[in-house]
């Protein structure tokens, strides 16, 4: 029963997981750009919560959540025009990857200077602890909310990108960038927003992680390996790959630490390289 | 009425000139052939009309405006649109999400999807097919019509004909016929010189970056137009 | 060119046998982190820089050198400088074990790849009693090392090392194993088509960049007399080596050396003389980076030397620099 209440568990960390990784395969997708500092942003959304919740304690969570999502947005955008686009101009592949590695280290620097190196948590009362009981396995709610919001965001982005005009706009800026222009569409912008939508599923995440566990300036880089994880073994150019992968990290990584609790991330970790090696391709077959 | 004037164009590839002192001109309505041989220049300086080409010098004036050095966004929105070499389809869009992508531009005339079908009938029957299970043809009429459906007042065609067979060639050179008769002015760049001239009014011939003949395209003469294309 | 290479490690030998004499004790113990660092940076160059590899995970070498250091001194109970060669030894070791499976991934599968690679070792080693755990381990055997000439005698290895790797890559680039590497780094299937082994290029660079970590790790564990896991694998030890080599200038020589010296500069600068704490020095560092990249993407030696026309060790590789718009067609 327990191993149970653990897979269950990892089912509902996997869509964490999940929703780290969708921000960084949405990037990696359109722009073949690994951005490094997605996991900055995903904690700067949890450091702007938690401060603007310090500010106003009778606001709604839910309109503090809003804010921080909005703020990332904004904060993607800019990221985007001024920083990356300017580094994607060069054909040099290398360069965006070393470019928001820098990045991801210079924000991760500030925030421990601006807030130090403790551990922060958002409170939200008692939701943040709630858990309800499943055919006797213990939930989590936030945990359960998590992962049923996953779900609901790649649902609406797969709809975005297949149904609405602007997703049209930007699967075609993915395919051919040069072509693109002679229909009127500016590709910068286009990355603009792409980045700009990453950033918020980046910042939703990073609420998420906050509500349910604590977190520091340290949190951000310490989930990037995981999201770079998720999107690979999910399957790079698969929609719902990102999901799958972290539900398969996610229950890897709790079946593991139950068996060995020293180990960290080590189980996760070795399932990725073993799966890079053996299916480079994925666990969901990619069609790129 | 000149529609598009070109003047002392140079084009270069890095710190290679492609495109040497080049004049030339599209009048309301018409249709112009472009030949040369193969490295002669010619998509060079389709690109380099249309902006995605951003190294160039001289002067370039479409509908009355200097679009030198205007980006290729705002180059499609004045109308001025192009097929590209190689059809250049979006891949992950299907046909006809490729064909809705001329309408972000949002230029009003004659050409809609309708009028696309009608013109292309087996793209109707193919809309939501994805551009690597269509033939050669099949995809050069999603190109043609994806470019359409902007509603230029000039169209480039690159090589349209490359890599089709003959009779995929007819069908698609007899909607060229329809498609100038909406007064759309054409420059058709073709590397089949007996089918450019033959569906234009006028020509020109590039070699090694240089116009080597204008004429019209009736007039030309077999023995001109070989030095013309081959070099003396 | 051969008389300006031999007056120049001619003069680099001189500097360095003087120099312990002549400094004080702080002042040798920076210019030995200096030159260790200087040496790792030019191992991180070339491999990213001439092979077109970037590694996010090169800390492993770095641990790797230091731990068969530590190991081997207290297993044999000889003094650390008799074991010292086993350091490099060790960390190209491991490289080659890893690079067959590490070799099949891409651009930043294979710089994710290689830090997944670290953590899992990282991860072993501080699990394991073997290897001290998370306490780490003493330097078991100092006590037969002579500690007065102890801080010159790092000096003269970090020297060593440093004058090694700089002019070892400098013949290695000007030979024809250096051009096979940078064709393949530019195209690795025309490469191939010309006959260029690129996977035993590829993994002989991978093995030297490794080697060259491990020394310098090992040296640099071995002037704190003391080896923790949490030290050994971070990854500020590849995120130091890019940045100097990122903004020195990436597949030049002189580049990393001009990115050391900014790079204690800096940290001089910030921790010293405004007297902030360490946080804001890699914030400074980080900015210069990126800065770098955005407007001088091809480092500051490069630029620099355009500028004033200098020359120094020219086995400079340029990144394809084809812009997205003038793809040269077939016309």
């Amino acid at each position: 029963m327990a191993w149970i209440e653990t897979v269950v568990n990892g089912l509902l960390l996997g869509g964490l997981y999940g929703l780290i990784g969708i921000g960084l395969a949405l990037v990696f997708g359109v722009m073949r750009v690994v951005d490094g500092a997605q996991g900055e942003f995903m904690v700067m959304a949890a450091f702007f919560a938690v401060i603007v919740l310090a500010a106003a304690p009778d606001l709604h969570p839910l309109i503090i959540f809003g804010l921080a999502i909005l703020f990332s947005f904004c904060i993607g955008y800019v990221y985007q025009s001024w920083i990356v686009n300017r580094s994607m101009q060069s054909s040099d592949p290398l360069a965006p990857l070393l470019l928001t590695f820098g990045v991801s280290i210079i924000l991760r620097s500030v925030m421990v200077e601006v807030f130090g190196a403790d551990l922060r948590g958002l409170q939200l009362g008692s939701l943040s602890r709630a858990s309800i009981a499943i055919f006797n396995i213990n939930i989590g709610v936030m945990p359960l909310l998590t992962l049923a919001t996953s779900i609901v965001l790649f649902l609406l982005l797969q709809w975005m990108l297949k149904r609405t005009s602007f997703g049209r706009i930007i699967r075609a800026t993915a395919d051919r960038r040069d072509i693109v222009r002679l229909f009127g569409v500016r590709p910068d912008r286009v990355y603009a927003c792409v980045m700009a939508m990453s950033v918020a599923l980046s910042a939703i995440a990073g609420l998420f992680l906050a509500a349910r566990a604590s977190f520091t300036p340290f949190s951000g880089v310490e989930r990037l390996l995981i999201a770079f994880e998720v999107v690979v073994l999910g399957g790079i150019g698969s929609f719902w790959g990102p999901l799958i992968g972290g539900l398969a990290l996610g229950v890897t990584q709790l079946v593991g630490l139950k068996w060995d609790p020293n180990a960290g991330l080590l189980y996760c970790h070795l399932l990725f390289f073993i799966m890079i090696l053996i299916r480079p391709s994925g666990l969901v077959a990619s069609r790129s | 009425m000149t529609l598009l004037e070109v003047s002392g164009l140079n084009v270069f590839h890095g710190d290679l000139q492609a495109i040497f002192d080049l004049d030339l001109r599209v009048g309301e309505g018409e249709v112009v052939a472009l030949v040369g041989a193969n490295g002669a220049g010619k998509t060079t300086m389709m690109r380099a009309l249309v902006g995605l080409i951003a190294s160039k010098q001289g002067r370039i004036r479409f509908d009355g405006a200097e679009i030198s050095a205007a980006s290729a966004e705002d180059i499609a929105r004045a109308g001025l649109c192009m097929v590209p070499e190689g059809r250049m389809l979006f891949d992950s869009l299907t046909v006809l999400e490729n064909l809705m992508m001329g309408q972000v531009l949002r230029r009003r005339g004659y050409w809609t999807l309708e009028r696309v079908f009608e013109l292309f009938p087996i793209l109707a029957e193919r809309r939501s097919a994805m551009p690597r299970h269509l033939s050669g043809g099949q995809q050069q009429m999603v190109a043609i019509g994806r470019a359409l459906i902007c509603n230029p007042r000039l169209l480039l065609c690159d090589e349209i004909s490359l890599g089709l067979a003959p009779l995929m060639v007819e069908q698609i050179y007899a909607a060229f016929a329809q498609i100038g008769k909406q007064g759309t002015a054409l420059v058709l760049v073709e590397q089949d010189v007996k089918r450019a001239s033959a569906a234009a009014d006028r020509l020109y011939c590039l070699l090694k970056g240089r116009i080597s003949l204008e004429t019209a395209a009736g007039a030309v003469r077999v023995e001109d137009l070989t030095r013309a294309y081959f070099g003396a | 060119m051969h008389l300006r290479l031999v007056s120049g490690v001619v003069a680099s030998i001189l500097l360095s046998a003087g120099a312990p004499f002549v400094l004080g004790d702080g002042a040798l113990r920076l210019w030995t982190e200096a030159l260790l660092i200087l040496t790792m940076a030019q191992m991180w160059n070339l491999l990213a820089g001439y092979a077109g590899l970037v590694s996010f995970g090169h800390q492993v070498f770095v641990a790797a050198g230091a731990y068969a250091l530590f190991l081997a001194a207290e297993a044999l109970n000889v003094s650390p400088y008799w074991v010292l060669p086993l350091a490099p030894l060790a960390a190209a070791f491991l490289a080659a074990l890893v690079a067959l499976p590490l070799f099949r991934l891409r651009d930043a599968y294979f710089s994710i790849g290689i830090w997944v690679f670290s953590e899992i070792v990282a991860t072993l080693v501080t699990k394991s009693s073997l290897t001290g755990a998370t306490a780490g381990l003493p330097l078991k055997t100092s006590s037969l090392m002579d500690l007065d000439w102890f801080e010159p005698t790092l000096f003269w290895i970090a020297s060593v090392q440093a004058l090694a790797a700089t002019a070892g890559l400098l013949l290695l680039m000007r030979s024809e194993f250096g051009l096979g590497i940078m064709s393949v780094r530019d195209n690795d299937v025309a490469a191939m088509s010309v006959g260029v082994d690129v996977q035993r290029n590829r993994l002989i660079v991978f093995v030297i960049s490794a080697a060259g970590c491990g020394a310098a790790g090992a040296v640099n564990f071995l002037s704190n007399l003391y080896l923790s896991p949490a030290s050994a694998f971070d990854v500020s030890w590849v995120v130091n080596m890019m940045f100097i080599v990122v903004i020195g200038g990436i597949g030049t020589l002189e580049g990393p050396i001009i990115g050391t010296l900014l790079f204690f500069a800096l940290r001089e600068i910030v921790t010293g003389q405004l007297g902030l704490s360490g946080g804001w020095y890699l914030v400074a560092l980080g900015s210069v980076a990126v800065g770098t990249m955005l407007w001088s993407p091809r480092g500051l030696w490069p630029a620099l030397s355009a500028r004033w026309g200098l020359r120094f060790m020219s086995v400079e590789r340029k990144a394809p620099r084809l812009a997205l718009q003038d793809k040269p067609n077939n016309d």
